[in-house]
């Protein structure tokens, strides 16, 4: 176990340590093949994706980067099973997940998924211990409370426990934002452009928190982006274009264990 | 749990406010409409709730407490007659043309009974005596229609020409569909019951072939003093009366009792006190349509109040539309999502329904103080309130509910 040190991105002290997921015993968390998204407005039609395959391994943190309107949100939507595709299939943790029904699909996510998102999507009505306790309670996880408070104190929060998010800075609202994502222990966390809505420094503090957590716990990151500097942070990079995938490029690991 | 519903309620209290005077109006206006119904349903059979008779014999023509036939005065000899009864008593309903000491008619509804008896007056005198009613033309009035009676301090009228001095007043026995109320002894209200005015109409056929007729009326003249007046004669077996009141022996089965009596009693009928009661009040909400109307008033109340709530959750939903969105894509099911619109209805409801019961037995005092008109707010009838409160703000729910069971998740990626 690697503890982290926080204090170096938030001037708060470091939590000791950090839970560890359940070993993974999938080395593929995400594998995707030809996926096809049509997007049908009345007699219109809109190919979206176009024979898409992609694999991301266990652990890894992969960025999904193009141009605007290139397909990725649309990707990143499919991936998570909030989106069917046209066509194609999509394995998470080793289980077709576009098997699966509605309800089913649910159950899944809210088992192995956690989301971020541009908007950071809190509760505005909810201080910021009770936005993670949200997802403890849907997930059935007692002495929620508890459980926020560490995981707020992992992302350098503790202190902002009792404010609402319209009391918190954006970077703090993200930190609130994968507080959440991390609620429960998830194996895949799915970014949607995390760090757009931040200035340069907290976005880059966002990102090598994510970076972080995929490096100590084994977690999957997929982070769909614009922002280069998290290049510096990728395992790996999926660029899409016209809803076609254009390179594959592997990065060397920076910061490697 | 930081409850959702809870915070998204009282996020905007302005907005929260404004709902909430909308779901007050509409509760109230169904706790009144109801508590009206009520206090005139319980109104028009009050003064049979007061009188402790097992049974009452009634015409088997009667339609409601006062809308009967008569029966021949000796079955009260009769029912006297008839094993297992252990008191019988007439009473007489009758009614009357008053004039009060401003000259001004009114009609009138004349009890008779005997003021010695047991099984009739049960009410409460605020003052007076009962026996004082045994002076003949002498009468007990129901507070509240003083008014209508146009009664001054002299407390004196006139029912067909034959004095009334007024010597008690009976608390809450009034009938709200009634004429108003006296209470006399059984001789003075038959001589009531009797003392129409004469009337004759005389024609003479003109030349022309018309007929021109000349209708007069011979009243006893009002200035006519007691002294004068011989006292009313005692009811004889000839007079008709109206019920025979009728109290059984203890341990009596009812059942058998009654038909006994209606094998003794021809062409009647025998109804327990809560029989009449339920004849009588039904008569009143369904003959006179005011059940209908008040109902009516109650579904309009309850349709506003769905409406408002209904629309109140339904902005809510649609402000917090990307939460629900959130919480879809984390993987909370449509139940979980459900049970926070239906929390976030009911303490809507919960919230509307307290002020609103309160403003409503406040309203309730204040009517029955100053103008008589009893709204009558029971336990059940708040509990009803209660209930289709609740029904109201769920079933207002179901808009909101199919907005976010439509709710596509993947719109959490959306800008
Ligand atoms: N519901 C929809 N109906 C029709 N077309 C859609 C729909 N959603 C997305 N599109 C189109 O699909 C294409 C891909 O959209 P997507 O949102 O995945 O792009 P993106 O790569 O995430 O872009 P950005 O970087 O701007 O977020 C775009 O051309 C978009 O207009
Ligand atoms: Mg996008």
């Amino acid at each position: 176990m690697t503890a982290i040190d926080f204090k170096r991105f938030f001037g708060k002290m470091a939590p000791s340590s950090l839970s560890p997921v359940r070993v993974m015993t999938k080395e593929k968390a995400i594998v995707a093949s030809h996926i096809n998204l049509v997007y049908r407005n009345g007699g219109e039609e809109f190919k979206a994706l176009q024979d898409v395959s992609l694999t991301v391994k266990s652990g890894e943190v992969h960025l999904l980067m193009g141009p605007s309107g290139s397909g990725k949100t649309t990707l990143l939507s499919i991936l998570a099973g909030l989106l069917t595709p046209t066509s194609g299939q999509v394995h998470l943790l080793g289980e077709e997940i576009t098997q699966f029904s509605r309800p089913h699909l649910a159950a899944f996510r809210l088992q192995h998924l956690g989301f971020i998102f541009q908007g950071f999507n809190l509760f505005p009505a909810l201080t910021a211990c009770e936005n993670v306790e949200v997802a403890f309670h849907l997930k059935g996880i007692h002495q929620a409370r508890k459980k926020a408070i560490e995981l707020l104190d992992q992302v350098g929060l503790a202190d902002r426990c009792n404010n609402r998010p319209q009391d918190l800075s954006g970077g703090q609202k993200q930190r609130v934002a994968i507080a959440r994502a991390l609620a429960g222990n998830p194996q895949l966390i799915m970014a949607d452009e995390p760090t757009a809505a931040l200035d340069s420094q907290n976005g880059h503090a966002i990102i090598e928190l994510l970076r972080s957590l995929a490096k100590t716990s084994g977690r999957t990151v997929l982070i769909v982006t614009h922002d280069p500097r998290i290049l510096d942070v990728a395992d790996r990079v999926t660029d899409l274009e016209d809803g076609k995938i254009v390179t594959k490029l592997t990065k060397a690991k920076p910061g490697q264990h | 749990m930081a409850s959702i519903a809870r915070k998204n309620l009282f996020e905007d209290i302005p907005r929260f406010l404004v709902a909430q005077a909308g779901i007050m109006f509409a509760v109230s206006l169904v706790t009144i409409q109801l508590g009206i119904l009520k206090g005139f349903s319980r109104s028009t059979a009050i003064v049979i709730d007061y009188a402790r008779a097992d049974l009452w014999v009634a015409s088997k023509e009667m339609v409601a407490f006062e809308l009967t036939s008569p029966l021949p005065a000796d079955y009260i000899n009769k029912s006297m007659a008839v094993t297992g009864v252990d008191r019988a008593e007439i009473l007489l309903v009758r009614a009357g043309r008053w004039r009060g000491p401003d000259g001004k008619l009114s009609p009138a509804r004349v009890f008779g009974f005997n003021p010695d008896g047991e099984l009739f007056a049960g009410w409460t005198l605020s003052d007076g005596t009962l026996k004082a009613i045994k002076q003949p033309y002498t009468a007990i009035v129901a507070s509240g229609v003083q008014k209508s009676l146009g009664l001054d301090e002299n407390r004196t009228g006139s029912i067909g020409g034959l004095p009334v001095t007024i010597v008690g007043t009976a608390e809450d026995v009034q009938s709200n569909a009634s004429s108003p109320f006296l209470f006399s002894s059984l001789e003075t209200a038959n001589a009531y019951g009797d003392a129409e005015i004469n009337s004759s109409i005389n024609c003479i056929r003109q030349a022309s072939g018309d007929l021109d007729c000349a209708n007069s009326f011979k009243s006893r003249p009002l200035g006519q003093k007691n002294g004068e007046l011989a006292p009313p004669k005692p009811l004889s077996l000839s007079d008709p009366i109206s019920y025979v009141l009728i109290r059984a022996k203890p341990g009596q089965d009812l059942g058998q009792l009654k038909q006994r009596l209606l094998t003794a009693l021809p062409e009647t009928q025998i109804l327990t006190q809560a029989e009449i009661a339920a004849v009588t009040r039904n008569y009143w909400e369904v003959r006179t349509g005011v059940g209908f109307i008040l109902g009516l008033g109650a579904t309009v109340g309850f349709i506003v109040g769905m409406v408002v709530v209904g629309q109140i959750l339904y902005a809510s939903v649609t402000d917090h539309l990307r939460e629900f969105g959130t919480l879809k894509a984390m993987g909370a099911s449509n139940g979980v999502i459900y049970r926070i619109i239906i929390e976030q209805s009911l303490w809507m409801a919960i919230l509307g329904y307290i002020p609103s019961m309160g403003i409503c037995l406040t309203l309730g005092q204040w009517t029955q103080m100053t103008r008589g008109i009893m709204i009558l707010i029971e336990p059940s009838t708040a509990a009803a309130v209660l209930l289709l409160t609740v029904v109201m703000c769920m079933g207002s729910a179901i808009f909101a509910v199919q907005k976010v069971t439509r709710l596509d998740p993947a719109i959490v990626f959306k800008a």
